[in-house]
């Protein structure tokens, strides 16, 4: 009976995009900009935005070419068997590596701001454990689980927006260029690779119901998030001004510690759920897109079982840090500057491969 | 002697996290290992099965000579037959089966009429049968023309068997190879009453009973569709239950109704006494917590469940009905929610929502935020409750897991318990638990309303197996925020949201329509206004997907 | 075979093991001591003397009055508020946590000390402290202002303090920092930070005023039942997170007037008659209007002109006066002319006495630059003494309390 055939729609595409990539503005991937652009950290964002969109463009536009096939199998057929296999492997090594530092940094979230005795390994294992359980179940219900979870955590996201933009300062928003033009170019141009989440989502593309939705998924989940994300830095600006929020690990869970919702002064275990919910998904998503694209490395047809033991490299991978809170964006804005070039050029190496070979013309 | 109590508490409170944790594990872990060692696995559990299994004397079979017997066709000689089935019903010691001699009138054979009287209308047979055969005069008539109802022919033992069985009297002629059986089962029963647990204010008020055919009059009644097919299988070898699939046949789906039969051809039983029992061998997930059927005794809520291309299945012996396949938006929903207003209606809906949320974590929050997010209480609530907390003995997880189980106690108490006796049980259970409890410092007053509060709100949710899941599905949620406060809490949380999205029923995603996606049906969370509902669901796939009429 | 799966039970009963331990940051609700007020005060050498002031749950009981006190007041030499709460366990027998810390106290003489700062940071590193409470600054040692604050009415100490910097805000008296923004007014280096000021030492008969707020705490003479002796009046005045000075409640009124970030409330004030000079009338002030404020930075000496919009409603007059047009005319000019005056007298002691602004212009004046780079570069807190000021008041005059005319004196005297 099931007229699906564990392919997911738009809504469950556009949830996963969502969570997956909106929940970013709640770890530390802001720090870094606002340490580096100060208050203009949003129109970084914008400009982002900007820098993204052509190989989003084009990418979109690879994948409605090849109709029913996904961004492994474009990869494999454009470069061929051995530069495929290392552009995929190569792919496959980031992805990991980035769920490997955003999980030990949401653990650290959770170790410093929420569970201050419990060690990280435990807290980490349960983080783990549950996204494990997801990408093994399979993206379908990822994508079911996401969608119904997603108006919930939209309006917890909106209310905490609408609450500190209230009681903030709008003025903290000046001087509107913060460190400058050149460093906001720069840091947009480095930065791009916040949004680089977008190239993951090609290899679902063969999930999805029909190439319309992805194109559909990925321009609506494109401008939601770039708009969430510049609305969220601005937010957090107005209430931390930019001097101060340079010493913020974590703007979000300060900002959710700080504001007050009526009669309830102390918020952040109201919010706290949410957060969860969202970062359970989202590495749910990894952890399949990380077995999909190993079982593509090694011809293995059942991939979600490799999650569980994807899922134990991470966390002993995810431990090894010392003091993860300097070690940490360290190491994810390196990572940040390595991977926007492989963003921002292999959807363009693709696309000249595909038009000189002829192939986007039909 | 305080510490020893105290720390053999907290050696349970271990004691449970260590139960949680297995449980938790155990899902992801096994699977892993299903891959690896399977094989192994398999030989252990072979092992420890050969070493305490008993030995048992080897069980015989039946009689087989009966069965043999059976197949056969009956003797045109009357007393050869009469012979067989007194022998075959042990008359005279098997008090109610009534064979009675007679002579036909006019044609003057010998003749006898075999009833079983308990479940046989016997005046109908008196006046439609016996007496007929009796004043008969004309010489030539025939034996069916003498016989005012509908007669019927059968000649193997084994059919003629069955007819008796049923309440039908069976006509046997001397000279004639075979016997007349005429329609006369009466069995006892109910009437048609109220439904009894599945109350509404506004609505209509029957509820299905033990006879099937009642129950199936019923749901005719209410759609007058030549289309309506009811269709009937045996399922049980030995006891010859009877089920009836009722469905509109150019709406519901082919497949289904196809998929939904095989199963119930491969069952191999000897008796199924009702449909409560027969749900256990349809579902998929059996050890599942969230049910897949759906189980109804009201009528009214079958049929629109027909209408919109459902399968219902009916039996003997069931005050109600099965209907296949459910979702988690039919448990959730209740019949009145149409019935009522509007606004009215989704007003209900919230209401349910919310009983739902606050069955499954009031006590769960509870234990997060006292033992783990202080902050969050208001000053004044957090003294109070630090107040009267503080002469409780146990942890506060080890307290609210003693009222819990001592409401549900309660709550399966009052439920056995005879009429009369009711509400003193219910005096005793309020005042003796709450009031006494909180005297004796052995509860806090706040945990008392956090746990009245749940159990009160778990009554919300009409549905019987739905209600099971989420008050056994609490203790879990309650474990988890002890051991790891809200953290925890939401792992579970979302482990079980990926769990029920991945549940389905014969095909059918649980949480459909919400999510995978349908249009069709808006029924959800919030019901449409009623002509707006245009649309069957079309996660059935029915024939027929609009609800109007024709053009 | 049988070793291998052993292993694997092996390997999960460890991995199970710690977690039976576990429930790390578990602690009852009941098995918390709960700190409301944590006082800071100069100890010996480099440390501090803390002084907590935890509240009795035993008190928010329903059931029959309890014997015991609402709040026990400790103090202790510590190094910094983290450790401490280890130190006082010494003496507490419940594990103290900040939860529910409503106030930080800081005794002047701390606060005036240059590493006072220092002290302040600890707060941050803290997940338990929230920086939305308020921080009171006080004449005396903490110590001392806990022990002799003794409210009879609010014997719920949270609630009192609550409660009384609530209402001393709304009524301008105090000011409404929170400590966060003592950390970014500190860090953006660009302004004053102005913190209650609170005594329970009174001046022997107090001081007297033409006004009645030109007062600082402990000025005002207050009769009436001993305990309740401590007053929340003016405000404590922080440059670059050091106390340089303080403002009297009239001052505190004024920088609320001036300061658009502050919230004001609706403030009862006297000014002298114009009428009859020996009189003084009241008005209620309220701001319906935000301030205009123009900032020209371009000239050698960059100017300031602040509009104040008032909106007032005239509640009692001695001189018995019934106001025509004409009338009102003239109270206006003269209320304007008054507060301009004292808003200028206020603003040259910022610009000469505490070289620093506490009126939030240097945000409107971010508006001025394009990067952050160039606006530090300005520096506000360096340029602001040397900016001209220029303050206008516009005062708009709306009702004359419930019944708006008076009897003529003259005639009731008849």
């Amino acid at each position: 009976m099931d007229n699906t055939k564990g392919k997911i729609g738009i809504r469950e595409f556009l949830a996963i995009i969502l969570i997956t990539i909106g929940t970013k503005v709640t770890d530390n991937t802001p720090t870094s900009l606002f340490d580096k652009v100060g208050s203009a950290a949003w129109i970084t964002v914008i400009l982002m935005g900007l820098f993204s969109f052509i190989p989003i463009y084009l990418l979109t536009k690879l994948i409605i070419a090849y109709e029913d096939q996904n961004l492994i199998d474009i990869i494999f057929r454009l470069l061929g068997k051995y530069i495929g296999f290392f552009v995929i492997f190569l792919l496959w090594t980031t992805e990991t590596y980035s769920i490997v530092i955003n999980s030990a940094t949401y653990a650290d979230i959770i170790e410093t701001m929420y569970f201050v005795k419990t060690p990280l390994f435990f807290t980490y294992i349960v983080l783990i454990g549950v996204a494990a359980y997801g990408a093994k179940k399979g993206l379908e219900f990822i994508g079911s689980a996401a969608w119904v979870s997603l108006i919930g955590l939209n309006i917890a996201l909106f209310v905490v927006l609408i609450l500190s933009i209230l009681q903030g300062r709008f003025n903290y928003v000046y001087p509107i260029l913060g460190n400058g033009i050149p460093e906001i170019m720069k840091e947009s141009a480095m930065n791009a690779s916040i949004l680089g989440e977008f190239l993951y989502l090609g290899f679902i593309v063969t999930s999805l119901r029909s190439t319309n939705v992805y194109k559909k998924g990925i321009w609506i989940g494109f401008i939601y998030v770039t708009t969430v994300y510049m609305l969220a830095l601005i937010s957090y600006i107005m209430l931390f001004d930019y001097v101060s929020i340079v010493n913020l690990n974590y703007p979000f869970h300060e900002t959710i510690r700080f504001i007050q919702l009526g009669f309830l002064t102390n918020v952040e275990s109201l919010f706290l759920p949410f957060w969860l919910v969202a970062s359970f998904l989202r590495f749910s998503f990894y952890l399949y897109i990380s077995a999909l694209l190993f079982g593509a490395l090694f011809k293995i047809k059942q991939f979600n079982y490799l999650v569980p033991s994807i899922a134990i490299l991470i966390v002993f991978l995810g431990l090894i840090p010392e003091a993860p809170v300097f070690t940490l964006i360290n190491l994810r804005e390196n990572f940040a500057y390595l991977t926007t070039p492989i963003f921002l050029f292999l959807p363009l190496i693709l696309w000249i491969t595909a038009k000189l070979k002829g192939e986007l013309k039909k | 002697m305080v510490d020893t109590i105290y720390h053999s508490l907290s050696l349970t409170h271990s004691n449970l996290q260590f139960l949680y944790i297995t449980l938790y594990f155990g899902g992801t872990i096994r699977k892993n290992m299903e891959l690896y060692i399977f094989l192994e696995k398999m030989r252990v559990k072979r092992f420890f099965k050969k070493l305490l299994k008993e030995e048992h004397p080897p069980f015989e079979k039946a009689a087989t000579e009966d069965d043999l017997l059976k197949k056969k066709q009956i003797d045109s000689s009357l007393a050869d037959t009469m012979e067989l089935f007194k022998k075959i019903y042990y008359v005279p010691n098997n008090s109610d089966v009534n064979i009675r001699y007679i002579e036909i009138g006019g044609i003057k054979k010998n003749a006898a009429v075999i009833t079983i009287s308990s479940i046989s209308n016997t005046k109908l047979i008196e006046e439609l049968v016996i007496r007929p055969l009796l004043i008969n005069e004309d010489e030539s008539k025939e034996i069916e023309l003498l016989l005012s109802p509908q007669v019927r022919k059968a000649d193997v033992i084994e059919d003629i068997l069955v007819e008796i069985n049923n309440g039908n009297t069976t006509l046997f002629v001397d000279g004639e190879p075979y016997a007349y059986i005429i329609s006369s089962g009466n069995f006892q029963g109910r009437s048609v009453e109220k439904a009894e647990n599945e109350v509404v204010v506004k609505g209509p008020k029957e509820s299905f009973n033990e006879q099937a055919m009642t129950n199936i009059s019923l749901i005719r009644k209410r759609i007058r569709d030549e289309k309506l097919i009811v269709e009937s299988t045996t399922i049980s070898k030995r006891a010859k239950n009877e089920l009836y699939l009722v469905y509109i046949k150019d709406i519901a789906n082919e497949e289904l109704i196809t998929n939904i039969k095989n199963k119930l051809n491969s069952l191999d039983i000897d008796s199924i006494q009702n449909l409560s029992v027969l749900e256990e061998y349809l579902e998929d997930h059996i050890y599942s917590l969230f049910p897949t059927i759906l189980y109804t005794e009201r009528p009214d809520r079958a049929s629109e469940f027909i209408e919109d291309g459902f399968i219902v299945l009916l039996m003997d012996n069931s005050p109600d009905s099965l209907i296949l396949p459910a979702t988690f938006w039919s448990f959730f929903h209740n019949s009145e929610d149409h019935y009522l207003r509007f606004l009215f209606g989704n007003f209900i809906r919230i209401l349910r929502l919310m009983a739902l949320f606050i069955t499954l974590f009031i006590s769960a929050i509870y234990i997060a935020i006292t033992n783990y997010h202080v902050e969050m209480i208001p000053a004044d609530l957090l003294l109070a409750i630090s107040s009267t907390r503080e002469i409780v003995p146990f942890p506060s997880l080890v307290e609210i897991l003693m009222l819990e189980i001592a409401f549900e106690l309660i709550r399966e108490g009052g439920l056995r318990v005879p009429k009369p006796i009711g509400p003193t049980i219910g005096i005793v259970g309020a005042l003796i638990l709450g009031q006494a409890a909180v005297q004796a410092n052995l509860v806090s007053p706040l945990v008392v309303i956090i746990v009245a509060l749940g159990g009160l709100s778990s009554f919300a949710i009409g549905d019987t197996n739905l209600n099971y899941t989420v008050r056994l599905l609490r203790f879990p949620f309650l474990i988890s925020a002890g051991v790891f406060g809200l953290f925890g809490l939401t792992a579970l949380f979302t482990i079980c949201l990926l769990y029920v999205t991945s549940i389905k029923s014969f095909g059918v995603p649980y949480l459909a329509p919400m999510t995978p996606n349908d249009s069709t049906a808006k029924d959800t969370i919030f019901r449409r206004l009623v002509k707006n509902e245009l649309f069957r669901p079309g996660y059935l796939k029915p024939k027929d997907i609009e609800k109007k009429a024709g053009e | 075979m049988k070793t291998r799966l052993g292993l694997f039970h092996f390997l999960f009963l460890i991995f199970i093991l710690p977690m039976l331990s576990g429930c790390w940051d578990q602690v009852s609700i009941d098995k918390r001591a709960y700190v409301v007020a944590l006082g800071l005060d100069k100890g010996e050498d480099n440390k501090i003397s803390i002084t907590y002031l935890i509240a009795n749950p035993e008190f928010s009981k329903q059931e029959g009055p309890s014997s015991e006190p609402a709040h026990e007041v400790i103090t202790f030499p510590a190094n910094d508020i983290i450790s401490a709460k280890n130190t006082a366990n010494a003496v507490i027998a419940k594990e103290i946590t900040y939860n529910m810390l409503n106030v930080l106290i800081v005794s002047e003489d701390l606060a005036k000390d240059p590493e006072f700062i220092r002290y302040m940071y600890d707060v941050t590193k803290d997940r338990e402290i929230k920086r939305n409470i308020p921080m009171i600054v006080t004449k005396e040692k903490v110590k001392t202002f806990l022990l002799k604050n003794k409210p009879k009415l609010e014997t719920r100490i949270h609630k009192y303090f609550e409660f009384v910097l609530e209402n001393s805000n709304k009524a301008g008296l105090t000011p409404n920092f929170k400590l966060h923004s003592y950390f970014s007014i500190t860090e953006s280096d660009a302004g004053l930070f102005l913190a209650p000021y609170a005594t329970t030492e009174q001046i022997p008969g107090g001081k007297y005023t033409v006004g009645e707020d030109e007062l600082l705490a402990g000025e005002l003479k207050i009769e009436g039942e001993e305990s309740n002796n401590s007053q929340f009046l003016g405000s404590a005045v922080f440059k670059e997170g050091k106390m340089i000075g303080t403002m009297n409640g009239e001052e505190t009124r004024l920088t609320i007037v001036l300061n658009e970030t502050l919230e004001m409330g609706e403030i009862y004030a006297t000014y002298p008659d114009p009428f009859s000079p020996q009189y003084r009338f009241s008005a209620r002030i309220m701001k319906r209007e935000k301030n205009d404020v123009k900032i020209n930075l371009n000239g050698y000496t960059p100017t300031i002109d602040v509009t104040v919009p008032l909106y007032m409603d005239i509640l009692s007059i001695h001189s018995m006066e019934t106001f025509d047009n004409g009338k009102i005319e003239q109270l206006k000019f003269h209320i304007e002319e008054e507060v301009q005056k004292k808003l200028s007298k206020l603003i040259k002691r910022t610009q000469e006495e505490f070289k620093g602004e506490a009126f939030g212009w240097s945000l409107i004046a971010r508006k001025k630059f394009w990067t952050s780079h160039d606006f530090e570069k300005f520096d506000w807190m360096k340029t602001y003494p040397n900016m001209k000021v220029n303050v206008s008041v516009n005062v708009y005059i709306g009702t004359f309390g419930e019944q708006s005319k008076l009897p003529d004196l003259n005639q009731v005297r008849d």
